[in-house]
């Protein structure tokens, strides 16, 4: 049984133990509120109406609008095209963006900044002006193919952006700022005297490339990887201007799904959700797998 | 040493690069005041029947059409650095500075939306507030996708400094909380504010995604106006509508990189 005095005693020092705890959350509850309206509870909502028929929404809960994705060819297709996309893509800016990050963290020369910042530049365009762009390079009045023309008298690449490399093409020009931030991030921590004192040893610049600085910045490289996918996976702007016959995107089939009556919300909720569970479970694997890795070397 | 072959390769490849990056937004900047066949393009999909070198018919037709298109996304683009700055700074100092029990996760969860797709967190926020569809909708989804850039800037900016003794020393010597707020803690967070204002502000002048779906009438953001002018109107047209959306993310852009290079690297994961 405590004496009055004990109270007194530990009364102070737990006061301020509390306030302490009290005066962090109170500054974050504004955040906490906005995530949990904004995030949590629309989530929450988009599950239920996933699991739900369209049609007959109080027949209960069910899986038929999943089943729907893998059974009707359409959307198959589009999720499978997505991956595939996808996954080119990642690969593709991953890397061709060893280059500049490579240049930017061993080499200084004048311009280097502005180098950058170029290569920085499409960040924020969305993917539907690099569907613009597209189109002003290499589609069917666009500037490469009337160039070609001027130059050989034929017709060259004439409506290229609108096939499957210039999509390709489209996602490597959005992607070449993010890989290139994020490998460059990851080189700039590896040490250079790993290499030197590799070629000291005698070996040569592929040597060296093979045998040392690739096993070091795997992780990143992983890294780099996840985050590509994961933005490929979600973007639709380049397909909605460019508009290929016969081609779709799972983001793409969403937002018509959505925009154009009927409108089937379920089955929308439930692409959405899948998109969701790809894009952030190969992400979050990932970059698990690269951490985990960068754990075991150090 | 480097070698010297791995520079010149490494520095081919940048500036192919940076050749895909810069011709055609090149060609789109010119294009949009420029004669087409002053530029060697000959198509009627390209200009009007104007015979002039330099022809800006384009830009007062958008300024007449879309002008309070453009007004809302500034609007909306400020309106999200203001809530930015009053919800994630404040966060973003007890995450830095007094972690609590379950403060990770909190961090985590703000950071959360930017490895989402935009069209599945629009299609979230129209299934739990599909009759609120509209500006504020639209408002919601965009802090979505600017409040964790803000808070990363705070917290890396607190974290790589010690303001706790900074803090501690203020307070030895007899300042007040709010002494300490306005005199140490703001002023050492100022650079920070400003890049994740300017970063903030970037990513929601851009986004499109999310805006698109959840607005519901005029105006929309501003790039819905670039998508209406690539599928109804001419190719000058939409080059002048590039040309005005360029005109404001790339200030932005180079002064983010100016400011700060590290904290520029926090764009790397915006979609």
């Amino acid at each position: 049984m405590p004496t009055p005095d004990h109270i007194i005693a530990s009364q102070p020092a737990s006061r301020g133990a509390k306030r302490l705890q009290l005066a962090p959350l109170a500054l974050c509850a504004p955040l906490l509120l906005l995530l949990l309206a904004l995030l949590v509870w629309p989530l929450a909502h988009l599950l239920q109406q996933s699991l739900l028929l369209s049609e007959a929404p109080a027949s209960g809960l069910t899986l038929h609008n999943f089943r729907e994705i893998v059974l009707v060819p359409r959307y198959r297709d589009a999720l499978l095209w997505s991956l595939e996309l996808s996954l080119a893509v990642a690969a593709g800016s991953t890397l061709i963006c060893l280059a500049p990050a490579w240049l930017f963290t061993r080499y200084s020369f004048p311009g280097k900044r502005l180098m950058r910042g170029i290569l920085t530049l499409p960040m924020t365009f969305a993917g539907m002006i690099v569907g613009f762009l597209m189109i002003i390079l290499l589609g069917r009045a666009g500037f490469i193919p009337q160039l070609l023309e001027r130059l050989t008298g034929q017709p060259l690449l004439s409506g290229a952006g609108y096939r499957f490399p210039g999509l390709i093409l489209a996602y490597l020009y959005f992607e070449i700022p993010r890989a290139t931030l994020t490998l460059e991030s990851a080189l700039a921590k590896l040490d250079a005297r790993l290499e030197q004192a590799a070629r000291s040893l005698g070996a040569n610049h592929r040597q060296v490339f093979f045998w040392v600085v690739l096993p070091v910045i795997r992780p990143a490289l992983i890294s780099t990887f996840a985050v590509t996918f994961s933005v490929s996976l979600g973007s639709f702007g380049v397909l909605l201007v460019l508009s290929l016959r016969h081609f779709s995107l799972l983001p793409l089939e969403i937002f018509t799904q959505y925009l154009a009556p009927p409108t089937d919300q379920g089955l929308a909720s439930a692409m959405s959700l899948a998109l969701l569970v790809v894009a952030f479970g190969t992400g979050y694997g990932l970059r698990r797998l690269a951490r985990r890795m960068e754990g075991a070397r150090a | 040493m480097p070698s010297k072959t791995g520079f010149v390769f490494c520095l081919t490849l940048t500036l192919i690069l940076m050749a895909v990056i810069l011709l055609p937004l090149l060609v789109v900047v010119l294009g949009s005041c420029v004669n087409a066949s002053w530029l060697g393009l000959s198509s009627d999909l390209w200009s009007g029947s104007r015979h002039d070198i330099f022809d800006f018919s384009a830009f007062s037709y958008l300024f007449q059409n879309y002008g309070d298109w453009a007004l809302f996304s500034l609007e909306l683009a400020l309106g999200c650095v203001a809530i930015c700055l009053l919800v994630a700074v404040p966060a973003g100092y007890a995450l830095a500075r007094h972690p609590f029990p379950g403060s990770v996760l909190v961090e985590e969860l703000v950071l959360l939306p930017l490895s989402l797709p935009g069209i599945t967190l629009s299609m979230a926020l129209l299934a739990a507030y599909g009759e609120l569809r509209g500006p504020l909708l639209v408002l919601g989804g965009h802090l979505l996708y600017t409040i964790p850039f803000m808070l990363r800037v705070v917290t890396a900016t607190l974290r790589s400094f010690d303001v706790g003794r900074l803090e501690s020393a203020a307070r030895s010597l007899g300042a007040s909380f709010s002494q300490r707020l306005f005199m140490v803690i703001l002023p050492n967070l100022r650079h920070a504010m400003m890049v994740g204002s300017l970063l903030v502000f970037a990513v929601s002048w851009g986004e499109f995604n999310v805006s698109f779906l959840l607005n519901r009438g005029r105006p929309q953001t501003f790039p819905a106006v670039l998508y209406d002018t690539y599928t109804n109107q001419s190719i000058q047209i939409s080059s002048a509508a590039t040309t005005i959306f360029l005109a404001i993310v790339i200030p932005a852009v180079i002064a983010i990189q100016w400011l700060g290079g590290r904290e520029a690297a926090d764009l790397e994961q915006g979609a």
